[in-house]
């Protein structure tokens, strides 16, 4: 999955995490204290704090080269007409190749027809 | 056991009774929607824009409207995040009716989370867009770098037959 989506996830589960602490929190909590071991063993914001960690670790590995848009659509200009040079110089190759394979299949024609002749 | 007949045709299939002798003579499609058009009772637009922050009514954390430094903007968000979370955690221990404020800031710190993630679609799209062409590039030079090299090599053996059977 893509990192933008990554961080996405990362954000909505620490949204969930921290709902989920605060309502465990809350549901056994006193005057009827409904778990014996209240507040609960550090698990809960154990998780909190590790799932804001691995948020961090996701911004620093944004891949995020060079600054700003046009910049982009300079580099996307200058690959298109690379592009359009070397499509046209692969278009002239197939061409090429295509007369000479034309050339040996009647030439392999021809030398065929003389066996043929001959025998 | 009732089945149900499929509703017919639409009534102006008649309209186009002699399109195999006239093509040009019957009505063309509809052109596509631009704009903004109503689906279901909804209103949806063409336009693919996100939209920005203060429309939402959300106060907008982060400064600055162009060039935003992303990584520095999403870690001090993540810093902010968690502190609103702490003093909402104190907030309920020490004066438990003032809560409200304390989600508010909460969730207004998660939609510019969201609303960040969101602008940098655009620049991904870009950066994908480039990736692409680069491999196209490289496949092209690939291919133009193996046809020279199979047309040579029919060259030769040409001419290597051409001199056995001029040999013979």
């Amino acid at each position: 999955m893509d990192i933008i989506s990554q961080l996405q996830e990362q954000v909505n589960s620490i949204a969930a995490i921290t709902f989920n602490v605060f309502g465990t929190l809350q549901r056994d909590a006193p005057p009827v204290q409904l778990s014996p071991n209240y507040p609960e063993p550090k698990q809960l914001s154990a998780a909190l704090v590790k799932a804001a960690k691995q948020f961090d670790a996701l911004v620093a590995a944004l891949p995020l080269s060079d600054g700003g848009e046009e910049a982009q659509l300079k580099i996307i200009a200058q690959l298109q007409m690379e592009n359009h040079v070397i499509g046209q110089e692969l278009h002239k190759q197939l061409e090429a190749a295509e007369k000479e394979l034309k050339q040996v299949q009647e030439l392999f024609g021809q030398a065929a027809d003389n066996c043929l002749n001959l025998k | 056991m009732a089945t149900a007949t499929y509703p017919p045709p639409p009534p102006y299939y008649r309209l186009y009774k002699d399109y195999s002798e006239s093509p040009s003579s019957v009505p063309e499609p509809p052109s596509p929607i631009e704009g903004s058009y109503v689906c279901f009772g909804g209103n949806y637009t063409t336009e693919d824009v996100l939209p920005s922050l203060e429309e939402q009514g959300v106060p907008q954390l982060y400064p600055n409207d162009s060039n935003v430094d992303y990584k520095k903007e999403l870690r001090s968000l993540n810093r902010e995040l968690q502190l609103h979370i702490l003093e909402l955690a104190d907030v309920l221990v020490e004066r438990p009716s003032q809560y409200a404020k304390r989600i508010g800031d909460i969730s207004s710190v998660f939609k510019n989370l969201h609303h960040l993630l969101n602008s940098l679609r655009p620049h991904q799209a870009r950066a994908t867009l480039i990736h692409v062409m680069e491999l196209q590039i490289q496949q092209r030079k690939q291919a133009v770098e193996d046809i020279k090299r199979r047309r040579e090599e029919v060259q030769r053996l040409l001419k290597d037959a051409f001199i056995t059977l001029d040999g013979q």
